[in-house]
């Protein structure tokens, strides 16, 4: 466990700065020595003042865009770190994102025009025959801050507390948490217990729909629920980490979370399609709209994962890989499996490929479609990613150090593909594509500074 | 306490024998006994090291012509890493070059940095496990002590 | 917590793959030695810590999050140059 900024261990060519608290003349005395044992006629100080690690700032600005006019998303990120008494360490984040393009609503794509009205009620679109329902009012703006606060409470025993805000326009959260280290057999040994506690606001344009509620026509807001959504979220991170060798660090760690409250989406629908013909079925009388229902999830949602990382040293190249199984009692199961390979290029420059591999199953409420005449079950979602599918990433960064720090670029290539419900292809759906496969590109420029 | 034959006879040793020495503090052997001797083990990767370097160097230089010698012991196992952190953070006190870990051992290192204070019979009367500026001027007057005790009993 | 009794024979066979993967590595870490003080060098370096790129992990973390029905299991604490 390291309590202090770490001295960095690779060669890197430095010019010497006063960078210190010591007094200016005797930083500049220091500084013109080579070797031990020059005589020097500086003034001895009396003691040493703390010499505290200078900020270190990491930048990062992150694109991520999917195909077929799906969302966009652009952001702006910042950590820094300081040290601010002895082993006492501030770490502040900012994140500025902007988020563009469409989403799927939930609905399935049909061979007849749909028309669905806008979460707001104020406003409708219509999809053409054969294409993906998708819904593009989401233009957001989020920011979020976080800090954290890091000292060492005992030698051996690390604490880390901090605070989490982010904020868009319909979506406000606040959350506190603190971490608790604590090393072992001379320090190869750590345990660690972490606790994340969130309360989270949601206040969906037009207002939460009902459970289950059917979509209405324009300007017909009554198939909304009152007030404001909430939602709290409790997480526990047990963790062992273990030095094996002089190159090789494993960390085991098990999760749980706990959501309770609105975890509802509240502007994905289902499709309502007759049983025979696939085709969409009416709406309410009047409403001059197809049947499509707001989706509903339970009120609470528990998960557990386990965690395992490994990261090994191959003579200047550092494996990172890491494998996460997680279950929760709405019925998802899913795999992680992480790959990531620095091959160092000289000492100072890397490229790094990544490999990830995911996978999951459906939740017990998923359903692709929901059939007319059927008993509309008490929860229900189409979301694909409720839904089951595996999901490839592929990577590479390239990393450079610079006179002060270092600077990096990633492209990654993220892939899902999954299957709809085998039920859903009836009629003229067993033509369409109920769960298109969801591709996006993923690209970093990151400068870190202050090292 | 237990270490004290032994820390003594390493003390001579290493500074007798063929471990390489960047120094040009006190050459002769001979000039040692009788002297404080603070031992500190450092490396480039570590933070803490460089924080100490300055406080050793003001020890050093404060004390340096009472009796007291510092001996800071690297254990990097790349030399060029600690050239690289001398030429930032430079050493005032004798050095010398433990790549394989040995003396480190021998002392029974439980932490980066570790230190131990040596008085002039060669018996270990202070350790300590890690740096913090705070614990500084606890250091400082157990050297002072310690120069007090051999000042006494020289003869 | 509610742990899904009766699942899919696919999803049960991985939890007995987890499983068992735990008692593995909970075996061999109980078996470690470590390393000295002294030889933690390597383990100190920046590439070699738990979350090599803070930053980076917690951006992947916001996509995944938004994209997938898992999210976190990384830690923190442990390795590193273990000094002071």
């Amino acid at each position: 466990m390291q309590l202090n900024e770490k001295r960095r261990g690779r060669s890197k060519r430095k010019r010497c700065r006063p960078e210190t608290q010591i007094a200016p003349a005797l930083a500049a005395a220091t500084c013109a020595l080579l070797g031990p044992g020059t005589p020097t006629s500086v003034v001895a100080q009396e003691e040493a003042l703390p010499i505290l690690t200078p900020w270190a700032i990491d930048t990062a600005m992150l694109y991520y865009g999917e195909s077929d006019g799906r969302v966009r998303d652009f952001s702006l990120n910042a950590q820094a770190r300081k040290e601010l008494k002895e082993d006492g360490f501030l770490t502040l984040n900012l994140a500025l994102d902007t988020l563009t393009g469409a989403s799927p609503n939930g609905a399935v794509p049909s061979s007849i025009p749909q028309t669905f009205t806008r979460p707001s009620g104020e406003d409708s679109y219509t999809i053409a025959a054969g294409e993906q329902p998708l819904d593009d009012t989401f233009q957001d703006t989020r920011v979020a801050l976080g800090a954290n606060w890091q000292w060492p409470v005992t030698r051996l025993a690390l604490l880390d507390i901090g605070v989490s805000f982010s904020d868009e326009y319909d979506y406000t959260h606040t959350g506190v948490n603190a971490r608790i280290a604590r090393d072992f057999n001379n320090r190869n040994t750590t345990l660690s217990l972490g606790a994340a506690l969130a309360n989270d606001m949601i206040d969906p344009v037009g207002g939460a729909p009902r459970p289950l509620a059917p979509m209405l026509g324009l300007n017909d807001l009554s198939n909304r629920q009152s007030g404001d959504q909430s939602k709290d979220v409790l997480d526990l991170l047990f963790g062992v980490t273990q030095v094996v060798n002089r190159n090789t660090v494993v960390q085991i760690n098990y999760s749980l979370s706990s959501a309770d409250g609105y975890l509802t989406d509240p502007y994905k629908l289902l499709s309502v399609v007759d049983p025979d013909t696939g085709l969409p079925v009416a709406g309410p009388v009047g409403a001059g709209v197809n049947l499509h229902l707001y989706e509903s999830r339970p009120e609470t949602r528990d998960k557990q994962s386990l965690f395992v990382l490994l990261k090994r040293n191959f003579g200047g190249n550092v494996l990172d890989a890491s494998y996460r199984h997680m279950t929760d009692d709405w019925g998802i199961d899913s795999d992680t499996v992480d790959l990531r390979y620095r091959f160092a290029l000289g000492a100072d420059r890397y490229l790094q490929p990544h490999l990830r591999f995911y996978s999951q199953n459906a939740a017990d409420f998923y359903h692709t479609v929901l059939f007319d005449g059927q008993p509309v079950p008490q929860f229900a979602t189409a979301d694909y990613r409720l839904g089951a599918f595996d999901a490839v990433t592929v990577g590479v960064k390239f990393g450079m150090d610079t006179r002060h720090g270092e600077i990096s670029t990633r492209l990654e290539l993220y892939q899902q593909t999954g299957e709809p419900d085998a039920a859903a292809r009836v009629g003229v759906l067993s033509d369409l594509d109920l769960r298109p496969d969801m591709s996006a590109i993923i690209a970093q420029f990151s400068y870190k500074f202050g090292r | 306490m237990r270490l004290s034959c032994k820390s003594m006879c390493l003390a001579l040793a290493l500074l007798a024998a063929g471990l390489p020495a960047q120094a040009q503090g006190p050459a002769a052997v001979g000039d040692l006994t009788g002297q404080v001797i603070l031992v500190d083990f450092w490396a480039s990767w570590c933070a803490p090291c460089r924080r100490s370097f300055p406080w050793m160097n003001a020890m050093q230089r404060k004390y340096g012509a009472d009796g007291l010698q510092i001996i800071g012991i690297n254990v990097d196992k790349e030399r060029a890493l600690a050239d690289e952190f001398l030429a930032e953070t430079p050493a005032e006190f004798e050095l010398r070059f433990d790549p394989a870990g040995k003396l480190a051992e021998a002392f029974g290192v439980q932490a980066m940095p570790s230190s131990f204070l040596l008085d002039a019979s060669g018996n270990v009367i202070a350790t300590h496990f890690g740096f913090k500026t705070a614990d500084a001027r606890g250091y400082e007057r157990e050297i002072v002590e310690a120069l007090a005790h051999a000042e006494e009993s020289r003869p | 917590m509610n742990v899904i009794a009766s699942r899919i024979p696919a999803a049960a066979a991985r939890r007995r793959v987890a499983a068992l993967a735990l008692v593995l590595i909970a075996v061999t870490l109980t078996a470690c030695a470590g390393v000295q003080p002294w030889d933690r060098d390597v383990l100190a370096r920046d590439e070699m810590q738990l979350v090599a790129d803070p930053l980076e992990t917690s951006l992947d973390e916001h996509i995944y999050f938004s994209k997938e029905a898992s999210s976190g299991g990384r830690g923190f604490g442990g390795g590193g140059c273990g000094c002071n």
